[in-house]
């Protein structure tokens, strides 16, 4: 770049002009002067002039006639970038700034004021209004009219002419190759979007290309953290500048956080400065930049800050499209790595869950056996998550029978897996099936170890039946207690004796009660699923009404098959249409008379 | 800027360049000031004038305005092409009037 008078510089390719005037009204009119006498230079038609001239005018004095007291002493910026084709016009104030009306009519005509906006906008081809924290940046640009019925050039402003149009033309073919790479990137991460890409990766390239492309020296990618509380670094270029998180609550000044909590672009320069304490001065500690926040379905996802070293080179506004445009990639390629975790994590949880279910299914006894006078009927109804209930009918011999039903704390393979184990230890210890007190003993002191090293307990509760001695020998370790109900009785009676459940503590001693079930009595073994079945309003069954219709069943019938439907079919009306929560399992022994 | 009143209800405003946001105010002021009571026609001489802006736009309103209401009438004499064209393209045309 070289100056040619003071507050005029040509750049090497597009020709360009930057006066920086005082705020008041006679200093930006002599500006605008010397903005037609330069473009006079360059050949442009006088009806081009005229408009040129009167656009500024109307920019300039907005800049002017809006800039509060004490920001008058902040000078007004024009600068003029002129090509081959078009003009470009930048006007910086340090006004409040307004929204740029979507559309602008001609004020009525008596209004004394109101044509100004309306003046801009007819007279350029495009206008934008850029606004940041302190200043603002007017653009109007204009495509030039043919210069063909411009005054002839003489021999020497043709040659200046070249030479400035063959700058346009590499300028435009720098334009061009800026816009071509541009596009192979949006193409190229198009085609990546919806694949399953490694996030780190897609955002390390994305972010290299945008550095390159938008000419930037340092950029800074964070995240917002799962709690939604930190921005984490997630890259920083150039590499190896470490740092760290910033808390969205914290004390620091951070423009990364502020740009986050207004959802709103924040630029900085050598006039408005990153704070001494701003964690981004590690990175870009000089010059000017631009951070950038980022969201999908207004969901805050993060920000991304592209520094450049040199103070007098601000972004341009294709720069800082080209950034919200690969930004806008990232975000989306960002959330549907998020989602393709959520939607994994999904399936795991699902097959977790068939897992359990087989295993489940796999320990359900194949036939009931048989030990008359007795009569065994059971069901085992699953919530929609796989729980720990299980029950086992295992045959003793001789018209017995060891019937076991246990509720393993938890739900899930790990609840599947120690109901498992639970009835591998108990049929491995037939000897002490007649005396189910020292079996759950038994069963307790090889359980505890791997029960207590993952908090885990089982509440059961088995009972050996013999037929051939009528008689029912009953032990429960922090399980639902007994139900028996003999003919002629209003309920059913609770047996409550029992010691703590499995993996509680190493040594515990069972109690066994002798059950008296005579001939047509009803009883029943269950879990907890049953008794705390609630309805829609949330209100439980109850072991109390739960005794009542045990009783009733063994009233109505004498089928334990009957029974059996009777009982879950009054458990079901209590709990109407409300979804099952926990699994529900019975055992049934009916005295046949 | 020289005003001259040479009838009570005629005044003559020439020797203006630009009408802009730097003097607007000033002009349509001094004019006002200098208006006779019993004025009903201000003729601005428009021939000289190189520059109007939004600004001046509005002072040539408010001038419209008080000679209205005194049930008189502004005119803007020869203006030049380019001020023609911002007069038109801001619909004032209709409302003042260009002489020629």
């Amino acid at each position: 770049m070289k100056t040619d008078t003071a507050g005029i510089t040509r750049c090497d390719h597009r020709c360009s002009l930057r006066i920086e005037t005082a705020c008041d009204f006679v200093s930006v009119r002599t500006a605008t002067l010397k903005v037609r006498e330069w473009l006079a230079g360059k050949g442009m038609a006088e009806a081009e002039l005229g408009a040129w001239e009167l656009a500024l005018v109307e920019g300039a004095n907005n800049a002017v006639k809006y800039a509060p007291p004490d920001a008058r002493q902040f000078p007004v910026i024009i600068e003029v970038s002129c090509g081959g084709s078009d003009v470009e016009v930048q006007i910086t104030d340090h006004t409040a700034g307004f929204d740029w009306p979507a559309e602008i009519k001609t004020p009525v005509d008596e209004a004394e004021s109101g044509r100004g906006l309306f003046l801009m906008q007819s007279l350029t081809d495009s206008v934008f209004y850029l606004r940041h924290p302190g200043r603002n940046v007017l653009v109007m640009r204009r495509a030039r009219l043919s210069t063909m019925s411009a005054v002839l050039p003489d021999i020497s402003q043709l040659q200046s002419r070249l030479a400035e149009s063959e700058a346009s033309l590499t300028d435009m073919t720098a334009e061009l190759a800026s816009s071509y790479e541009s596009l192979v990137a949006v193409f190229r991460y198009s085609a990546e979007l919806g694949t399953q890409t490694d996030v780190k990766d897609f955002s390390h390239r994305l972010l290299r290309d945008l550095v390159q492309i938008a000419e930037a020296d340092s950029a800074v990618l964070r995240l917002l953290s799962s709690d939604g509380k930190k921005l984490e670094t997630l890259l920083v270029l150039p590499e190896n500048t470490p740092l760290p998180a910033v808390v969205l609550a914290g004390q620091v000044t951070s423009v990364e956080i502020n740009a986050a909590r207004n959802r709103q672009d924040i630029w900085f320069d050598s006039r408005e400065p990153l704070a001494k304490d701003d964690p981004l001065r590690a990175v870009m500690p000089v010059g000017n930049g631009i951070c950038h926040p980022f969201q999908v379905v207004d969901q805050p996802v993060g920000t991304v800050a592209l520094g450049r070293l040199a103070a007098d080179r601000p972004f341009t506004a294709a720069q800082v499209n080209l950034l919200h445009t690969f930004i806008d990639f990232l975000a989306i390629q960002i959330v549907n790595a998020r989602l393709l975790d959520e939607r994994t994590a999904a399936h795991v949880t699902s097959r977790e869950l068939q897992i359990a279910a087989d295993i489940q299914r796999s320990l359900l006894p194949g036939k009931i056996p048989a030990c008359p006078p007795f009569a065994l009927a059971c069901a085992c109804q699953n919530a929609l998550q796989v729980g720990g209930d299980f029950y086992d009918l295992i045959p003793a011999g001789g018209d017995a029978a060891l019937l076991v039903i246990a509720d393993v704390m938890g739900k899930g393979v790990p609840a599947a897996l120690f109901a498992a184990v639970l009835r591998s230890t108990i049929r491995s210890m037939p000897q002490l099936f007649s005396r189910p007190g020292e079996l759950l003993a038994a069963a307790n002191r090889t359980l505890f170890p791997d029960l207590s090293r993952v908090d885990m307990f089982i509440t059961t509760q088995v009972v050996y039946l013999n037929g051939r001695q009528k008689e029912m020998i009953s032990a429960t370790a922090g399980h639902c207690p007994l139900l028996v109900w003999t003919p002629g009785e209003a309920g059913a009676s609770p047996c409550r004796e029992g010691g703590f459940p499995l993996g509680i503590e190493s040594e515990v001693v069972y109690p066994q009660t002798v059950v008296s079930l005579p001939p047509g009595a009803l009883a029943m073994m269950y879990t907890d699923g049953l008794s705390e079945t609630r309805n829609v309003a949330g209100e439980m069954l109850g072991e109390q009404k739960l005794r009542a219709l045990l009783a009733q069943a063994g009233a109505q019938t004498g089928d334990v098959g009957v029974a059996k439907q009777f009982m879950l079919q009054q458990i079901s009306h209590h709990a109407g249409p409300a979804a099952l929560t926990d699994d529900q399992t019975l055992i049934l022994i009916r005295h046949i008379q | 800027m020289i005003i001259k009143c040479q009838d009570p209800d005629v005044c003559v405003v020439t020797g203006l360049v630009e009408l802009a946001a730097a003097n607007a105010t000033q002009v349509r002021d001094e004019i006002r000031a200098a208006l006779p009571p019993a004025c009903t026609r201000l003729d601005l001489d428009f021939s000289t004038v190189t520059f109007v802006d939004s600004i001046g736009l509005g002072a040539l309103i408010a001038l419209h305005k008080t000679l209205r209401s005194r049930l008189g009438t502004l005119r803007l004499l020869q203006p030049a092409p380019d001020v023609r064209q911002v007069l038109e393209m801001t619909r004032l045309h209709h409302l003042l009037e260009l002489i020629p």
